[in-house]
């Protein structure tokens, strides 16, 4: 019967599925095989952020980031030396409401206070190694290929397969199908974060050659893996956040005293409105004393009390190792550019992938959108960074896993999936 | 009166609509045209004409005609992030329904009077918790319940005219998160708000010989503003400062107009089908603007494109009577996406849509009609972007409708 048949069709439709379904992307691994993949690094490779190594900055290291990627396109295990708490060696700093000495409350970075887990101290090689995370803090191109560097560095000693190992040997050990290596920051870094005063650079030449050693005995391992540049110090907050010309005269009085003050010195003159810091400088030829120029960098870790408070930058001068001159600027800039000139060739010659995180983060200087979210680079609330200033946060960790995976897969023909940074967390406000 | 305008304050909190045509325009005007594909603007069976064709109102052969009905929208709408990537996130859509009530009444030997309360526009959007797009939007619900008194006349044997004065309410409650975070989670604004707009309606229903109806009708743009609607932050502590308390926004919101030409023709006593072009003039919504009367260092103003195009919806439906007290109805359309390909916003994921319906009358007693209609909506997957916060992927939907509706006529 007609209306029968009816009242069937009609029932057939509420049947129809009403959840639209995308077909799922799948991932491959090309030419590369990531069943052993090995990170070898520095703090930026360990996960290391906000002035310390701890367990949830690692679980979100962009190498750790992407290994877990690379699961979808067949590899295996990635194991990390894992901190046993939040407080790693205890100099982690948290965003914290302070009052500052004119008792104005401010958002600022604080000790995140607690004690330490002793167990993050002791060596954990034994129980839970090997690693496949082999970024330790601190190390320099150098450190990587330095018998015994285990007892120079505490946070290598914790993770070494034995006290005279090299870092290198420990991820030769694992036997990688596809490496990363980033190294190189701290070549010039030391030096950069003691305003010039202290460490030195590591000259170009020898990076280079340093860098070729570790690669020949890395692609005897594997002919497969990824490098990444140094980024510029331009785009990194602990040198760009406090402005060379950021003391405001408002009135002509204290404009006038401090001139009377600096009487005599051609290289110190005050105005209303912005004015360059007084600072230390032996070179300069009266007091030893001179304004900052524009383009000069004041170090994040000036102590801006006494900038607020007890007339530094203004009265007295600001000590040599809170900023980095031209002449030193220039320095640490030709060193990076001899750097990733040298990566770069190199990443050639050894026919491996290559990421630009240079140029990744200088365009983050003026601010780019990603899923749905605006980065740039200032400090605290540009995204890409953590409180130190220097290492990333786990949405600038994620963009630049993005960026390793966008190479490997451009080089090697493999979809390794990217991240949306959206799901990853940011900063932590008070 | 009193007891119809409690009837519509009490709607208001209960109606949700789902955008089931390009944008945020909800189709469902009478359960007989759903179920032929809403081809609406020729067709004179019922008192529904007061919204589909006002000229046709005056060709019913009733002295009164009334005619309630409500439907339920069940849609969800599925997101892939830009590949190469295995992330994808659906929504959570409250399940909502529009409805509409319309009343005839011939007050003279060819002009007559109606009223149309009913639910044109509408967009209800529930995406999951902590999904990527979440700081474009995480949740919004507009809601716009028009109220149309109208005439109609009867000029001659062949051509009516009608029209109506429109006065729609509408309420916007949208939620999207912030990427400020403390301890207890994200930050996120809700902007939410009320407005009463004026347009019109108005028709020609064309009978040039019998049995063949030709209907041209237009619905005027509507913009809804909302010049104070209420924006509440919340932010941790110490952000508090940059986003003040007891803010209000301006924002607007067009409704666009609708030009319908249709042609409907009776093959037998059984049989009639029909043909619709709907040209919607969505270029009206070019931008997405919020005007904060408060801004802050961390609060700007937004205005952010949107870029409609204009669209023409292909409609096809046809009506069988299977016996004698029972219709059958069946109809088709086209529905092209009006939003930009690069300002493709997840707050309004509009589709290339193909609308299937189909629909039954039962018809008990004379005069009385019971009216089922079904409608399964599918959203054509897309890969698409929305620029301005370079958030990219792939959509796909779905909407399964499926309502009912009483007319009466004496």
């Amino acid at each position: 019967m007609k209306f029968r048949t009816l009242i069937y069709l009609l029932s057939a439709l509420f049947l129809i599925s009403c959840e639209p379904e995308i077909e799922a992307f799948k991932p491959d691994a090309g030419e590369a095989d990531f069943s052993v993949y090995v990170a070898l690094g520095n703090s930026l490779t360990a996960g290391y952020a906000n002035g310390e190594l701890y367990k949830s900055g690692q679980m979100v290291s962009y190498a750790n980031i992407m290994a877990k990627q690379m699961i979808h396109a067949g590899a295996g295990e990635f194991r990390q030396p894992l901190m046993k708490d939040e407080l790693g060696f205890g100099n982690k700093v948290i965003l914290g409401e302070v009052s500052d000495c004119l008792g104005n409350d401010i958002l600022a970075p604080v000790p995140a206070g607690g004690t330490p887990d002793p167990a993050n101290f002791t060596s954990i090689f034994s129980e839970e190694g090997p690693f496949h995370n082999i970024g330790v803090p601190g190390a320099q191109i150098s450190h990587l290929l330095l018998p015994g560097y285990s007892l120079y560095n505490q946070y290598f000693g914790r993770f070494a397969s034995n006290a005279s190992t090299r870092v290198l040997d420990d991820a030769l050990d694992l036997d990688p199908t596809f490496f990363s290596l980033w190294i190189g920051s701290n070549d010039v870094l030391g030096y950069a974060i003691s305003g010039g005063e202290s460490g030195v650079i590591t000259p170009s030449e020898e990076f280079k050659q340093l860098y070729r050693l570790i690669l020949n005995e890395l692609t005897s391992k594997s002919d497969k893996g990824v490098l990444a540049n140094i980024p510029e110090i331009i785009s990194i907050p602990f040198f760009n956040t406090i402005p060379a010309h950021g003391l405001l005269l408002t009135r002509q009085g204290q404009v006038d005293s401090l001139n009377l003050l600096h009487v005599g010195n051609p290289y110190i003159t005050f105005r209303l409105g912005y004015n360059g810091f007084v600072v230390a400088d032996a070179a300069s030829e009266y007091d030893a004393m001179r304004q900052l120029e524009e383009d000069e960098l004041v170090l994040l870790t000036v102590p801006q009390d006494k900038i607020k408070c007890e007339g530094w930058g203004s009265e007295f001068p600001i000590p040599a190792n809170f900023y980095l001159s031209q002449q030193q600027i220039i320095e640490v800039a030709t060193a990076i550019e001899a750097y990733n000139m040298a990566i770069n060739e190199l990443a050639g010659e050894f026919n491996l992938a290559l990421v630009d995180i240079n140029s990744l983060l200088k365009e983050s200087i003026t601010g780019i959108n990603y899923d749905g979210l605006n980065f740039n680079t200032q400090y605290v609330m540009g995204g890409v960074f953590s409180l130190d200033g220097i290492h990333l946060s786990p949405r600038g960790n994620a963009i630049v896993a993005n960026h390793f995976i966008k190479a490997i897969n451009s080089k090697y023909g493999s979809t390794i999936p990217k991240v949306s940074p959206t799901q990853f967390p940011g900063i932590i406000f008070p | 009166m009193k007891r119809i305008f409690i009837c519509i304050f009490f709607l208001q909190f209960l109606v949700v609509n789902t955008a089931q045509s390009g944008g945020y325009q909800v189709s469902l005007h009478g359960h007989k045209n759903m179920g032929m594909g809403l081809i609406g603007t020729s067709l004179n069976f019922d008192a529904s004409t007061v919204f589909l064709n006002p000229g046709a109102m005056a060709t019913l052969s009733s002295k009164y005609s009334f005619m309630a009905g409500i439907s339920g929208i069940r849609s969800t709408t599925k997101f892939q992030l830009e590949k190469p990537s295995i992330y994808q996130a659906a929504t959570d859509n409250p399940r909502s329904t529009p409805f509409y009530l319309y009343a005839t009444a011939r007050i003279a030997e060819n002009l007559s009077l109606g009223l149309a309360v009913n639910t044109p526009y509408g967009n209800s959007l529930k995406w999951e918790e902590g999904w990527a797009g979440r700081f474009l939007i995480q949740e919004i619900s507009l809601q716009a319940i028009t109220i149309q008194p109208t005439v109609a006349y009867r000029l001659s044997e062949s051509i009516s005219l009608g029209a109506g004065f429109v006065v729609a309410t509408g309420k916007v409650d949208l939620k999207r998160k912030l990427p400020v975070q403390n301890e207890s989670g994200e930050g996120e604004v809700n902007i939410s708000g009320n407005t009463v707009n004026y347009g019109f309606n108005a028709g020609v229903f064309f009978v040039p010989i019998p049995d063949l109806n030709i209907g041209l009708s237009y619905r005027s743009l509507i913009k809804m503003k909302l010049d104070k609607a209420e924006a509440v932050f919340s932010v941790p502590e110490s952000l508090s400062y940059l986003f003040p308390e007891a803010n209000t926004v301006a924002t607007s919101l067009p409704l666009p107009a609708n030009l319908d030409l249709g042609i409907s023709y009776r093959f037998s006593d059984k049989l009639m089908a029909g043909i619709t072009l709907n040209y919607v003039f969505w270029s009206a919504y070019e931008s997405l603007d919020f005007d904060f009367e408060i801004n802050t260092t961390a609060l700007n103003d937004v205005q952010s494109p949107r870029e409609y195009s204009n669209t023409i919806i292909f409609r096809t439906g046809a009506e069988y009577r299977v016996l004698e007290n029972l219709f059958f109805r069946a109809g088709a359309y086209f529905d092209p996406s009006p939003v930009n390909e690069i300002y493709f916003s997840p707050e309004t994921p509009g589709l290339n849509n193909i609308g299937l319906s189909t629909g039954l009358s039962f018809v008990p007693m004379d005069n009385l009609s019971i009216d089922l209609g079904f409608l399964y909506v599918m959203g054509i997957e897309k890969d698409i972007s929305f620029l301005p916060a370079n958030f990219n992927g792939t959509y796909k939907s779905r909407a399964y409708i499926s309502g009912f509706g009483v007319s009466y006529n004496f």
